[in-house]
């Protein structure tokens, strides 16, 4: 039977759609139910408790707009809260891209020993973070660390760094800068995929190297950079575990008499949203609060994520 | 369904498919007058040679420079793990003593191979299940047409972006008080074997770029759907499958946030992650031992990169920086 | 595809609703295990301890507090589990579980009201009962004050911690002192004269530092001089109401600036090493007089402190120098949980640990604490060095206090202590309006935590 008598027999082809919708369900299910299960599920239920007051004991009662209220305008943390995670998206994202760029510039220029400089730079990006943030606590620390001995050799007198309320998020930057290692790669291979003709070209009429950098590499470059912005956003709206990590160990903390873990030491300065969220509902088990937040967080993430897609940044594939 | 993404912690990047450079139109074509030319060299010719020493030296100087900034960390911590404990405090650079028994100290304190054994267990048996159940839903999303593929897709980078703080606290409920798993880092490997938004989205890329008449001819010798998956598809995707292999489980192995909330009450469950920052508070004031404790924990990655540096290689070109 | 699409959309919503539709009434059920306490405490039984120590020192001790228990008692075998924060206890009993611990301790007084009032451990009065022990006549009263919690008995404490005032005898020497400070103008006045400035800026060495931020020094501890009362009869914060709050600022404010002034005294603290090394303010001599714990003690016998220092208690505000001996008092609780299937055999281990006099001396001793019952106090065998008895002494007066617990412990003290990091920097212009305001921040988190 050839192929167009085949499509022309309306039952078989009804079967063979039937056959492929089933097929395309089955494909999907995994994910179909872990969307509802692991998303929408937790979404509504996290709505529902952002109206109720449970703290994991008893069972939970209903107290309409109280949590939003407190959350809202009576928790002083809120506000610290925050800014610092905006702080950090602006911060953090801008010195990372144009650090990610700059180095890899760098290494496309490098002629002697490329291969190990370019495993020097990476390297860091892979110590898992946790081990990177109690690095950097050692390194940085004002009193023993090998940074403050060394400048004050030098005759500078560094700042406290973790312990500074002024410089504790500028220290996590810092942190980030060091791990600069996927960005530094993904900007490598696009500059490297710029065509030498455009560069030859602009040489040619006389560009000099920073006209050469706008005309040429710029614009060819811009959908990698736009991707990089889009996902350093998205991570750091999240920045959670270094600044929670090097908030405890630069505390000095120790599990002892009348002490808690505060996260965003010192001073709530490196406090985000999500360790806020972490610290209502898992150290003061107020779970009703918890959500509120979280909701909150849901509806930045989802903004944010609103604009980038409008921009789209690359991520839908042409056939989309 | 498991958390966010672009991964953080993961090696390699993920370069999307991009569209196609537009054309710098500030500068003027002179493709037609170039052939036969010669570089002119503006200037006298010593000159340019001096130009090209010190952009040498330039360049060069700043990649030590960098290269400073990048290793010294890691010479520090590396010092001060063979340091004793009071030298340690110090804030002196070279140790005294080389005490390498700050690492069978490390070793044996209690706990450090379980943590060992359950961030493997978690790495292992995540990368498993998200690989086996994301591969079904990119080759879906990839080879598939139906209406409402844009919207599943759509759905799929939106649920990318998504802080795992938002779900985290009815999840734990339902973990904690239903099914009785809290202190288990079984309520983090579960959800994964229902797919993972980043490795459906960085299998997808992958996928769209294996040619369709494959898949056709396969069709035509009548296999079906699943059997044109296993059979076609995947060994042409493995080198995609390997680098998302690989970032799973170097999501897993770095994941703090996950085993703080559901393996801290249990000391028998804790992960790498956790454990390091645990250690750190009960060694206070002994930063050597914190520091070969940190080394010890940052080895395994750097070794396995070493070895496997093809396959992160991939992972850089997978998703091709142009699509 | 010209098949009708809306019919699968349809299907899969309508599947997708009814998956959410059934898990639904997951939310907010409640499961907590409960517990029994009709367990023979004679059969053998394993029980599981979490306390907080993870100094191996401190380590060895409780360890070998269970040996001597499980001696006593050889059907109960104990696991111990140390380093474990209130956070992960907490969320233990809250999930239940086989893992969740039998009995546990806590460092963190204030939370004995979130303990007592979720009702995550157990009431102890009928065990008390049942063992016929006068928890007043064993234990001082502000011990059984802070492990309680509206008349409910949740915990007893296991050694106590009392502060009182380290000073550096060279240094009195050298500025003509001759005793230490009994009232808070004596302490201005003798800090102002211990204080030795640098040429060009900065300080030598400090008298008496009241920083907020300086390691043990948090609002609570000074405040305890005064003897205050935190809440009124209907569990509202009355920090606003009490001049002694206004009182206790202003004499902060005053001591800042005896010495140079917040701004200077504090980058001069920045300049402090780790509270627990050997760079140590006070060890180093950059503190003349400090506020600290009776562990200090044998902290800088160990260190070999290269001056002679004495112990006191802390000076007391002018208008009550009757009340000089007093001083604030936090230690560690224990209580049982109220999930434990082994409750009665919990209770034996609870009650060897925090009544047994000659375990609790030697325990106080071990870790260098301040034994918790009466008859552990006036024990001989306790350490006699005079230094160490001072915090004894401490403990045993009347009039010393400690922070009182409430539902939401943790909050409360974040909430006073960035109050007073605002007074101290000058950020509060008017006492009493800020002192108002965070009264009301007090009451709205109370009222968060209550049901």
């Amino acid at each position: 039977m050839s192929l167009t008598q085949r499509a022309a027999d309306p039952a078989a082809l009804r079967r063979k759609r039937a056959r492929e919708r089933w097929c395309t369900l089955g494909f999907l299910s995994p994910w179909l139910v872990g969307f509802s299960v692991f998303f929408g599920y937790p979404l509504l239920a996290t709505v529902y408790f952002s109206f109720m007051h449970y703290n994991q004991i008893e069972p939970p009662t209903f107290v309409g707009l109280r949590n939003w209220a407190y959350v809202l305008t009576q928790m002083p943390l809120f506000g610290p809260a925050l800014w610092n995670t905006v702080w950090l998206v602006v911060v953090m994202v801008a010195l990372r891209v144009a650090f990610g760029l700059g180095v890899g510039l760098l290494v496309t220029k490098i002629k002697a020993g490329v291969g190990f400089f370019r495993t020097a730079f990476y390297i860091p990006y892979l110590a898992p973070p946790v081990a990177a943030t109690v690095a950097f606590v050692f390194l940085l620390n004002p009193g023993t660390g090998p940074v403050n001995g060394l400048l004050a050799r030098i005759g500078i007198h560094a700042p406290n760094w973790f312990n500074d309320p002024a410089w504790a998020k500028p220290s996590l930057v810092l942190l980030s800068l060091w791990g600069i290692g996927d960005l530094m790669v993904i900007f490598m291979a696009a500059l490297l995929d710029v065509p030498r003709e455009q560069y030859e070209a602009a040489e040619l009429d006389g560009a000099g190297p920073l006209s050469r950098f706008r005309y040429v590499t710029w614009p060819n470059i811009t959908p990698i950079v736009m991707f990089a912005v889009v996902t350093g956003v998205v991570q750091t709206m999240q920045y959670y575990t270094q600044a929670l990590v090097a908030g405890k160990l630069a505390s000095g903390v120790t599990i002892g008499p009348g002490s808690q873990i505060q996260p965003g030491y010192p001073d709530h300065s490196t406090l985000t949203v999500p360790q806020l969220v972490w610290s209502l509902g898992f150290q003061n088990f107020n779970t009703g609060a918890a959500c509120v937040l979280s909701l909150v967080l849901f509806a930045l993430a989802m903004a944010v994520t609103t604009l980038l897609m409008r921009k789209r940044a690359g991520l839908l594939a042409a056939e989309d | 369904m498991t958390t966010p993404a672009p991964n953080p912690s993961a090696p390699g990047p993920s370069a999307p498919a991009l569209a196609p450079a537009p054309a710098p139109a500030a500068v003027r074509r002179t493709s037609g007058r170039r052939r036969g030319r010669t570089r002119r060299a503006p200037g006298r010719p010593g000159s340019r040679r001096n130009t090209r020493l010190l952009h040498w030296i330039a360049v060069h100087t700043g990649a030590v420079a960098a290269a400073l900034f990048f290793v010294l960390p890691f010479v520090f911590v590396f010092l001060t793990s063979v340091m004793s404990d009071r030298q340690a405090m110090s804030g002196e650079l070279w140790p005294h003593g080389w005490h390498w028994s700050n690492y069978t100290e490390v070793f044996r304190t209690p706990g450090f191979l379980d943590w060992w054994r359950n961030s493997l267990m978690y790495a292992l048996l995540g990368t498993v299940c998200t690989v086996c159940s994301s591969v079904p839903v990119a080759y879906a999303l990839a080879k598939f047409r139906f209406r409402g593929r844009r919207t599943a897709v759509l759905l799929v980078i939106s649920t990318m972006m998504l802080p795992p703080q938002v779900v985290v606290i009815p999840m734990y409920l339902v973990w904690a008080q239903q099914f009785h798993l809290a202190g288990t880092l079984w309520p983090l490997i579960i959800p994964m074997a229902f797919g993972d938004a980043y490795s459906i989205f960085l299998l997808r890329q992958f996928l769209l770029t294996i040619p369709k008449e494959y898949v056709e001819s396969a069709k035509v010798d009548g296999c079906g759907e699943l059997r044109t998956l296993l059979r076609i598809v995947v060994p042409m995707a493995k080198p995609g499958i390997a680098a998302v292999s690989l970032f799973q489980f170097f999501y897993c192995w770095n994941d703090y946030f996950g085993p703080q909330i559901y393996a801290a009450q249990n000391p028998g469950a804790w992960t790498l992650s956790y454990g390091l920052e645990t250690f750190k508070t009960a060694h206070s004031v002994n930063w050597n031992l914190t520091m070969a404790a940190t080394l010890l924990v940052m080895a395994p990655v750097i070794l396995v990169f070493f070895f496997a540096q093809k396959a992160f290689v991939e992972g850089v070109t997978l998703t091709g920086v142009k699509g | 595809m010209a098949c009708p699409r809306t019919r699968s959309r349809t299907t899969a919503i309508a599947a997708a609703v009814a998956a959410l539709a059934a898990l639904a009434p997951l939310a907010g059920c409640a499961n907590p295990s409960v517990g029994s306490a009709r367990d023979d405490p004679d059969a053998p039984v394993t029980l599981t301890f979490w306390h907080g120590w993870s100094e191996k020192s401190e380590v060895k001790a409780i360890d070998d507090s269970i040996a001597r228990f499980e001696k006593l008692h050889p059907n109960i075998h104990v696991k111990a589990v140390g380093n474990v924060d209130d956070a992960t206890m907490n969320q233990a009993l809250r999930a239940g579980g086989d893992d969740a611990p039998d009995v546990v301790s806590s460092f963190t007084t204030t939370n004995v009201g979130q303990f007592c009032s979720s009702g995550m451990w157990a009431d102890l009065d009928p065990f008390l009962h049942k063992s016929r022990i006068a928890k007043r006549k064993l234990f001082p009263r502000t011990l059984v004050d802070y492990t309680q919690y509206r008349g409910k008995q949740c915990a007893l404490p296991l050694l106590a911690d009392a502060y009182g005032l380290y000073y550096n005898k060279d240094a009195f020497r050298r500025a003509g002192i001759r005793r230490p400070p009994h009232t808070m103008s004596e302490l201005k006045r003798d800090a102002a004269k211990l204080t030795v400035r640098r040429k060009g800026g900065g300080y030598r060495r400090v008298g008496f530092m009241p920083n907020f931020r300086l390691y043990q020094n948090s609002p609570p501890r000074l405040f305890a001089q005064w003897g205050p009362r935190y809440f009124d009869g209907r569990g509202r914060s009355r920090l606003s109401r009490d001049p002694d709050t206004r009182d206790y600022f202003r004499t902060t404010n005053a001591l800042l600036k005896a010495q140079g002034g917040y701004r200077a005294l504090e980058r001069f603290r920045t300049t402090f090493g780790d509270e627990m090394s050997s760079q140590n303010a006070f060890l180093t001599g950059k503190l003349a007089m400090h506020m600290d714990g009776e562990w200090r003690g044998l902290m800088l016998q160990q260190a070999g402190a290269k001056f002679h220092w004495g112990t006191a208690p802390l000076p007391v505000p002018d208008d009550r120098p009757g009340t000089y001996g007093r001083g604030f008092l936090t230690g560690t609780v224990a209580g049982i949980a109220n999930s434990s299937r082994h409750q009665n055999a919990a209770w034996e281990l609870l009650r060897f640990l925090t009544t047994d006099t000659r375990q609790v001396v030697r325990f106080s001793n071990a870790i260098h604490n301040v034994p918790s019952t009466r008859p552990a106090l006036k024990s001989p065998r306790l350490d006699a060095d005079p230094r160490f008895r001072t915090f004894v002494h401490i403990a045993r007066n009347p009039h010393s206090s400690a922070e009182p617990p409430t539902v939401n412990g943790g909050q409360f003290t974040t909430a006073f202590q960035d109050f007073g990091y605002d007074v101290e920097s000058g950020k509060v212009r008017d006492l009493r309006k800020g002192l108002r305001a965070l009264d009301a921040r007090i009451d709205a988190d109370t009222l968060q935590a209550r049901n």
